[in-house]
This record gives structure tokens, C-alpha cells and sequence, in this order.
């Protein structure tokens, strides 16, 4: 028995030596060569299928054949890795370069909140007037509050990478009805007006499979960044429809819009453009949102102009639940 | 003269941690210990008998857990607030099978601790084990089988969501305490939601469907205007 096992360890071992395989492979070829010239020496030529062939050469072809099968199962895997790593390169350095670019956008986010803190706590030790330290420790909570939002949001992008996804009935009008209300509360957008349009004729939203909570933060933080990049005149529309495969909402502004090079960038993580400069905000917002959709088996795109009439747009697809 | 204040054990391996919150704790009348790794800890939870302990999670020789499953394995019912590093939900998850009383993400607010070294304290009866070591938790007419992730009220089994299950879990762990939304956001979730106090009362909903409760007049879970939520029924835990 135990000879039985080493004889066909042996024989698996022989089967995955490089050696072996390079014999079987080149042995059809070979073995049809060998019979091409003793076929000629030997035997008349026989009429094989429609025309004329000799079995020499029918034995060559086939010889070639089978090398060339035997190659591609044996050493298949090994040219597409060949060919490959040139792309796995290219890949590789475009990382690298996301990697470094997202340390760098890291530090710039840090820097001011932490300056900002440094300076507070530099006036609230040399002051000693009772506005003055009232007023360095509001800003150091500020700057504090800056830097608890990044690491939430930093810490939120981690977790979903991490943690499973629920994945649960949404409703969705009714979770865009809720998102709207929790927006229209914060102190900043009071005045301003939300149209929220849900076509509801001639069936109701087929629920969506996901996780609640995470579907409510796509729509708030497109909704937030709405309000946020628009002046109170402009207008804010949340619009939902069903299209059978999908539920499509779209959260459009006619606000200033975002510069075209700068489109393409926007879902990156703690990328900033022009209009978001000076604006609060972790940057990781629309980031965050994506990876959520992703997650979702759905797409977030976006359009928008500069030029009248000019505004935002952003889609979001989710795919419904199936029956 | 004998110090009557209350003993703390501070374990944290940052000393920038240590020496700001243990002046702070000290001014809030407590008489705190610190110590700045998981042996160390554990030494001084033998020797001193501390009132509360609490430990952070990553540490040198011997994390926060470990310390705290340790303790709980010598039959030592000291009441444990664990300070958990990350917001992970398997961390928050460990916590209460390690038999903390509490957790607190970091960073957060000193007040913030205070408040729940405070109702930790008081919910504590000395020598016994604490509802967040119990594994069964019971109610009226309402079971909660920790351990297999299963609630039932008047013996049916109710079908909730694992978040409704891990709020109905807090409260029932935290009874007869006003709970707030956002304290509740933090354990369960981990994460703070922007829309989040809706977040939680949409479970909140949820449960009070399951349960048959009316908010109006509650036999479990009560509504504080303002504040959050109560769990107002007596909760036993086994």
C-alpha cells in the first residue's frame, strides 16, 4: 500500500516536472515526423478523404495538432501571465500613484485643522482676557471638529471594505422622503426648497436589496452637496423613477456646475476642485457614495454645465430586487 | 483620613491619554489609577479592587479584551468600559462577548466618558454580574438570546433586522436609561450617520411594531422627548 502512495506520488511528480511536460508536449510532433519518413520509404501514398494524402503527412499534421494542443494546456497559463505583465505594471504604478496622490491630499487636509488648533492653543496660553479664550477655544473646537468629521469619513470608507453589507428590502420613496426631510433640518438649508418628484403611477417602487442605512448617506450626501454648491435661489430637484430593471434617482441642481476637466475627478478620494475649496467638508463625501453604489450593484454618474443654462446632475442606478 | 471616592482603573498605553483624562476624571471626584499595558492592568484589578475599569483595547503584553475576558473568567464582576480603537462592528460585537458594560469609540468627548462611568456605576450591584455579561436577557413577555442572535415575545419568535436586534440589545443591556440617538448611532452602528437620529428611529419603529408596543403608553420602550429612549421594562438577565 504505502508503495502503491510513492509510486503515484512519483508519477504526479513526474506529470508536473517542467521537463516531462516539455517531452510529452514535442512527442506528437516528433512521433509524426518520424512516421512522415518512414511512410515515404515504405508504403504507396492512400487516398485519404476527398483528395490525395499521404498517411505520413496525415500523421505530421496530426502530430502538430496535438503539440500544439498539448502546449496550450500545459503552457497556456504561463504565455497569458507573459503577456500580462505588462498590463499588471502599468496597473501597479497607476496604484502607486493613487496611493501617493491620496497621502498627499491626506496631509493638505491634516495641515490646516492642525494649524488652526496649534494657533488656538497658542492664544488661549498667552491671553488672559475671558472673550479672548472664549473665542481661541470655539476655534479649537472648530478645527477639532474638522478633524473628527476626516477620520469618521476615512474610517467609514475602511468599514465598507470590511464589514458585510445588509442586505434587506429598501424601500426607496420612502427613504428619499425621509433624506429630504433629514436635509431640509440642518441649520443651513432652512430656507430653501426640495422638490421631491416619485412617479407612483402605474405601480408602486419594487423594493431594492441593500443596506438601509448606507442607501440613505448616498442620497444625503448628494443631496447635502446640492444644497451645499447652490446659491438659495436656485433650485434643488430629487426626481425617482423605475424603468423595470432598475430604480434611477437623480439629485439635479441648477447651481453653478463643475468644470469639465474636473469631472472626471470628483469621485476621488479627498479630491477637491475649485467650488469645493473653502467649503466644509471631508472630501470623501462623493467617494463615499460611489464605493456605496458600487457596492449596491449600481452606477452613480453625473453631468453637468458651466454655461446657461447651467447645473448638475447625478444619477444613480440600483438594480430592483428579484423575484 | 480614608479616600471614599470611588477607585478607577485607567488603562491606555498612550500617556497623552492618561495624564489628560485621569486630571479630568480626579476633578470629577473620582480617585483614578492608570497604568499603560494589559498586565500591568490586570495586576492592579487584583491588588486594588478598582470600582471600574477602563481599558483600551490596543495595548502592549496584553490588548484591552484579553484583560477584560480574563477578569471575567477569575468570576470578577467589576464593571469594565472598553475603548475601542476602531468603529469596527466586529469590535463592538467582541466588546459585549467580552462582558464590557460599555464601550466608547475613539476619539470622544471627556464628558462623554464620565456620563458613562457614571450610569455604569450606577447600574452596578457589587459582586453580581451585570446584564452585558448575560447571555439571556428577559423582559415581561419579551426573550433575547444573545448568543444566537434571536428575540421572541410571548413565545413567537420575532423577525426583526440584525440592526433592530443590536438596538433592542443596548436598550435592553441599559435599562431604565435615557439612551440618546446618538449614543445608540455610536454602538450600534459605529458610525455617526448625518441622517442618522432618523436612522434610529426608523428602528426604533420597527421594533416598537414587533414588540406591539404603543408609544403612548409603552410597556417597553419608552419615548424621551428630546433625549432618546428608555427601556422602562425590569430586565433579568441569566
Amino acid at each position: 500500500m504505502k508503495q502503491l502512495v510513492s509510486l503515484r506520488d512519483f508519477l504526479i511528480k513526474l506529470f508536473n516536472a517542467r521537463l516531462t511536460r516539455i517531452i510529452v508536449t514535442a512527442l506528437p510532433l516528433f512521433l509524426g515526423l518520424l512516421a512522415t519518413i518512414y511512410v515515404q520509404n515504405f508504403l504507396e501514398p492512400v487516398p485519404i478523404l476527398a483528395f490525395r494524402m499521404d498517411i505520413g503527412i496525415a500523421a505530421l499534421l496530426f502530430g502538430i495538432f496535438l503539440t500544439l494542443l498539448l502546449g496550450a494546456y500545459f503552457f497556456g497559463d504561463e504565455s497569458r501571465g507573459w503577456f500580462a505583465r505588462g498590463d499588471m505594471d502599468e496597473v501597479r504604478r497607476e496604484m502607486e500613484e493613487s496611493r501617493r496622490q491620496f497621502i498627499r491630499r491626506l496631509d493638505h487636509e491634516i495641515k490646516n485643522p492642525l494649524t488652526g488648533l496649534q494657533a488656538a492653543l497658542v492664544n488661549m496660553s498667552e491671553t488672559s482676557a475671558d472673550a479672548d479664550r472664549h473665542r481661541a477655544s470655539e476655534n479649537a473646537r472648530h478645527a477639532l471638529d474638522r478633524l473628527k468629521r476626516l477620520l469618521a469619513d476615512l474610517r467609514k470608507l475602511a468599514e465598507l471594505e470590511e464589514r458585510p453589507l445588509e442586505r434587506l428590502p429598501v424601500d426607496i420613496p420612502a427613504l428619499l422622503e425621509e433624506v429630504t426631510e433629514a436635509v431640509q433640518s440642518l441649520p443651513a438649508a432652512q430656507e430653501r426648497k426640495i422638490n421631491l418628484l416619485i412617479s407612483r403611477v402605474p405601480w408602486p417602487f419594487p423594493p431594492v436589496t441593500g443596506d438601509r442605512d448606507l442607501l440613505s448617506l448616498v442620497f444625503y450626501n448628494l443631496l447635502e452637496n446640492a444644497l451645499k454648491f447652490t446659491a438659495s435661489a436656485d433650485s434643488v430637484e430629487v426626481r425617482a423613477l423605475e424603468d423595470g430593471r432598475a430604480i434611477v434617482v437623480e439629485v439635479a441642481d441648477n447651481g453653478m456646475g463643475i468644470p469639465p476637466a474636473e469631472l472626471p475627478k470628483i469621485f476621488e478620494e479627498l479630491y477637491r476642485g475649485v467650488n469645493a475649496r473653502g467649503t466644509e467638508g471631508s472630501g470623501l463625501g462623493l467617494a463615499l457614495t460611489r464605493r456605496i453604489v458600487i457596492l449596491h450593484d449600481g452606477a452613480l454618474e453625473v453631468r453637468s454645465r458651466q454655461d446657461d443654462p447651467r447645473g448638475t446632475v447625478f444619477t444613480v442606478r440600483l438594480p430592483v430586487a428579484r423575484k | 483620613m480614608k479616600d471614599d471616592r470611588p477607585l478607577l482603573l485607567l488603562a491606555d498605553d498612550d500617556p497623552s491619554i492618561a495624564d489628560t483624562l485621569a486630571p479630568f476624571l480626579e476633578r470629577a471626584g473620582f480617585h483614578v489609577l492608570t497604568v499603560s499595558d494589559g498586565a500591568a492592568a490586570l495586576d492592579k484589578v487584583h491588588s486594588h479592587r478598582p470600582a471600574l475599569v477602563i481599558l483600551d483595547v490596543l495595548m502592549p503584553r496584553m490588548d484591552g479584551r484579553e484583560v477584560l475576558r480574563r477578569i471575567r473568567r477569575g468570576n470578577l464582576w467589576i464593571p469594565a468600559i472598553l475603548l475601542t480603537q476602531v468603529g469596527e462592528s466586529s469590535e463592538r460585537a467582541l466588546a459585549l462577548e467580552e462582558g464590557a458594560d460599555d464601550y466608547l469609540n475613539k476619539p470622544f468627548d471627556p464628558h462623554e466618558l464620565l456620563a458613562r462611568i457614571r450610569a455604569v456605576l450606577r447600574r452596578a450591584r457589587p459582586g453580581e454580574r451585570s446584564l452585558s455579561t448575560s447571555w439571556t436577557l428577559s423582559a415581561l413577555d419579551l426573550i433575547l438570546d444573545r448568543k444566537a442572535r434571536r428575540a421572541s415575545h410571548k413565545g413567537e419568535a420575532l423577525d426583526l433586522t440584525p440592526k433592530a436586534l443590536a438596538v433592542l440589545e443596548y436598550l435592553m443591556t441599559h435599562p431604565d436609561e435615557c439612551v440618546s440617538r446618538e449614543r445608540l448611532l455610536e454602538a450600534v452602528w459605529g458610525w455617526e450617520y448625518p441622517a442618522g437620529t432618523r436612522t434610529v428611529d426608523t428602528r426604533m419603529a420597527e421594533l416598537r411594531r414587533a414588540l406591539d408596543d404603543d408609544p403612548e403608553n409603552p410597556r417597553y420602550i419608552e419615548t424621551v422627548p428630546a433625549e432618546g429612549y428608555r427601556f422602562v421594562a425590569p430586565v433579568k438577565g441569566e
